[in-house]
């Protein structure tokens, strides 16, 4: 039972790399994060705005690789590798796997080879590192020197070793390797959550220029005070899904708005969707699906007409969804930039069917599920902004609305979190599937 | 209100720069009068002036009013669309010298002057061009009319001779179709007539301004008045382009202002059955083609099965390969490619 979901889960291609390390202690600001009591491991929370009883504590490395389940799992795969390259080899001679079979084995075996190989490297520094440790009592002090050099060497090198294996054992999300759509919306609070969503999507442009992303807004309402209610931007660059996707869902505000006279709190709030982009072949539509509105439709059309209205409506007639754009005096442009926002929506509703399983128990939720979920408060009075997934504070607001390096790291703790949540669900159900 | 207290205040009416190139038909109902609102007294912002040119539009029946005066805005401010201009910019008091501005372009918006017209350019597929009256001003039809000749051009690179591409517009007015061609192809070599000199000077200007000059050459030709000519200048063309005039001569009557008072009737009128120059195309397109070379037209929709039924009865050499639809589903365009003619030898 077991094997049979590891393979499955192996076989849909993830790689996540993730940064193993010991939490950061950011230069100069102060990193709050509750102490636990112990890992969360069997208390995996379905995901709601309620604030977390005991808190996930990012393991090191080592703490991980102590881990038995860990270690059983690493059998386990080395054990499934071993069987699949043997069937493979002498598939001439053995007639108990078909074809398809065949093919399966095949392609496990290339998966898995990085892996395996990282594997027996580890294996084999451990191996150094035991012989060198016995020269450590030799009489001899020049040799002595030379092994504590050897072993503080090694030590390293397993290091970097663990830190592969565990990044090669992360699943990777099949939208990972994607561009995305990202999408604001006002909430709750009026204007001042039309501004406070005005401010987010400036953050979001500099944080894709932080990586140097390219940002081409698709879709901009504003509203009359200097708002926006509704924006959309595609996004594409190197890992730009994969670390965005953490920024989904309810952003909350809490401050003293422009408009209040009497200076009292008020809390907005504001949505964040990140839709991925699929590449044009891994995500076909059909064009008898479409329904294209434009002004150009009524009457005669062509040099008949002269209009500056080229703002274009698309509706994807099967599902019903609707993308439009105005944002271009070209027609075309305006066409083009609504199908990329239609792609995107319809790509992360298929993707939303095929993983709301998995993703229902992790708390650190990335894509579009969850969009009442509050994720992340900001507080003017305290100066300070609180990530609700992992309890993460960081101070400094205005520097953090720029999108720069606090949001960065921010984004880069959410997503060491997220991979250890995988990784543990990973050795989970392997353990949990256990004749 | 401020604006209000001014009214009617007459101006010179303002009609394109002065060219009259046109020749409008000036309909007792749509005689331009200009009243604009006046100058503010005070200081006023972007978002204010926007507010009173969209309510003085809508007074004054001027279509589009709201798109009409944010696009003559943002492009004061520097922008292409209203959306693109910075919150800063659009609450910000306007300076004397842009209010003035916004209130002399404006006000050429109130004779039912194109905006495009108005702020002297406009955007076509991935090129902003510069566009001035009465050269016609490019239509969104018209950018999936490129469409077609891109993929077609960008499937078949070359023939078996590793000779280059070219292709022949003809009547190009801004000289959107070839430029377009030309920035999406940088091997193709384009050749552009029409029988306006405005627009063959508009051509030339657009092309340097897209460092496209070097491969566009624009002559000042007539399709049906000089044909000889052409016939010697043009051979082995890959592709023959034209958005020709195809309205109905009946139909003229039934434009909006803004295309009957400003744009070249030349461009638009196609005669009786909105062909004639359809035609000419058509008979002088074997000529010109390279073997297996295409004709692509934009038309009225009722024209392709007419321009079918023409070519196969008049021309020999053309074949009609395809109808294709724009955006809006209406049959728009109309494919032909050069063949071999087939002669029944029985049939003499």
């Amino acid at each position: 039972m077991a094997y049979r979901r590891l393979v499955s889960l192996l076989s849909r291609r993830r790689e996540w790399a993730p940064h193993f390390q010991t939490p950061q202690r950011v230069h100069g600001k102060t990193v709050c994060k509750h102490p636990t009591h112990h890992p969360a491991r069997n208390q995996k929370l379905l995901h709601t705005g309620r604030p977390v009883m005991t808190m996930m504590k990012l393991l090191s490395v080592d703490e991980l690789f102590a881990k038995r389940s860990l270690q059983e799992h690493l059998k386990k795969v080395e054990k499934e590798y071993n069987e699949c390259l043997q069937a493979v080899t002498y598939s001439a001679t053995d007639d108990e796997c078909s074809e398809d079979e065949l093919k399966e084995k095949r392609t496990k075996v290339s998966l898995l080879a990085p892996l395996i190989q990282s594997i027996r490297e580890l294996d084999k520094k451990q191996q150094e590192i035991t012989e060198t440790e016995m020269l450590l009592k030799d009489d001899d002090a020049a040799l002595r020197e030379l092994a504590e050099l050897e072993r503080e060497s090694c030590l390293r090198d397993i290091q970097d070793l663990r830190q592969k294996v565990l990044e090669l054992l992360i699943p990777e999300e099949e939208a990972d390797m994607s561009d995305l759509v990202l999408e604001v919306t006002a909430g709750v609070g009026g204007q001042e959550a039309m501004l406070f969503t005005a401010e987010m999507f400036d953050m979001y442009e500099g944080f894709a220029r932080y990586h140097g992303w390219s940002f081409d807004v698709l879709e901009h309402m504003s509203s009359d005070l200097g708002g926006l209610r509704h924006a959309s931007a595609s996004i594409s660059g190197s890992q730009s899904y994969k670390k965005m996707k953490f920024e989904a869902g309810v952003h909350r505000v809490q401050r003293v708005p422009k408009t209040e006279k009497q200076g009292r709190t008020h809390t907005s709030t504001m949505t964040v969707a990140v839709l991925p982009q699929p590449t044009e072949i891994s995500f076909t539509i059909n064009p008898k699906d479409l329904r294209i509105e434009t002004t150009r439709a009524s009457g005669a059309g062509g040099q008949h007409v002269n209009t500056t209205d080229s703002a274009v409506r698309i509706v994807h007639l099967p599902t019903g969804l609707v993308a439009e754009c105005q944002q271009e005096r070209s027609q075309l442009k305006n066409r083009e930039k609504a199908m990329k926002s239609l792609r995107a929506k319809l790509y992360s509703m298929k993707l939303e069917e095929e993983t709301s399983k998995r993703y229902n128990q992790r708390k650190v939720q990335i894509g579009t599920k969850g969009r009442s979920e509050k994720i992340r408060t900001y507080n003017y009075a305290q100066d300070r902004i609180t990530d609700h997934r992992i309890s993460m504070t960081v101070h400094d607001v205005r520097s953090f609305l720029l999108g720069e390096d606090l949001l960065n790291e921010m984004n880069s703790s959410l997503q060491e979190f997220s991979n250890q949540e995988a990784l543990m669900e990973l050795l989970e159900e392997g353990n949990q599937a256990e004749p | 209100m401020w604006w209000r207290r001014t009214l009617s205040r007459s101006c010179r009416c303002c009609l394109g720069c002065g060219r009259s190139g046109a020749k409008g038909i000036w309909s007792l109902h749509t005689r331009p009068v200009c009243s604009a609102p006046a100058l503010p007294a005070g200081r006023i912002t972007a978002l204010q002036a926007l507010d009173v040119w969209k309510r003085h539009f809508e007074e004054k029946g001027v279509t589009e009013p709201e798109h009409s005066s944010q696009y003559i805005i943002a492009h004061l401010l520097g922008a292409k669309t209203i959306e693109s201009v910075d919150q800063q910019s659009l609450t910000q008091f306007l300076s004397k010298e842009k209010t003035e501005q916004v209130w002399q372009l404006c006000t050429r918006r109130l004779s039912r002057m194109p905006v495009q017209y108005v702020i002297e350019e406009w955007d076509f597929r991935d090129l902003t061009l510069k566009l001035r009256p009465p050269v016609f001003i490019p239509r969104p039809e018209t950018e999936e009319l490129v469409e077609l000749v891109l993929t077609d051009l960008q499937r078949h690179p070359g023939a078996a001779e590793t000779r280059r591409q070219t292709c022949l517009e003809v009547g190009c007015g801004s000289g959107a179709v070839s430029l377009s061609l030309l920035k999406s192809l940088p091997q193709l070599e384009a050749f552009a007539l029409d029988r306006s000199q405005d627009a063959v000077d508009l051509s030339r200007e657009n092309a340097l301004r897209l460092g496209l000059q070097d491969r566009l050459k624009v002559y000042h030709m007539d399709v049906i008045k000089d044909a000889e000519r052409m016939l010697g200048l043009f051979s082995s063309i890959s592709a023959l382009v034209s958005n020709p005039p195809y309205l109905f001569s009946e139909d003229m009557a039934t434009l909006e202002p803004e295309i009957l008072r400003f744009e070249d009737h030349a461009a638009l009128d196609g005669g009786e059955d909105g062909l004639n120059v359809i035609r000419q195309i058509l008979a002088l397109a074997p000529d010109f083609l390279s073997d297996r070379g295409r004709v692509y037209l934009e038309v009225d929709p009722r024209h392709p099965p007419l321009v079918r039924r023409w070519t196969e009865e008049n021309v020999e050499g053309l074949r009609y390969a395809e109808t294709r639809h724009d955006a809006s589903g209406r049959p728009r365009f109309c494919i032909l490619q050069k063949e071999e003619s087939h002669k029944d030898p029985d049939q003499d």
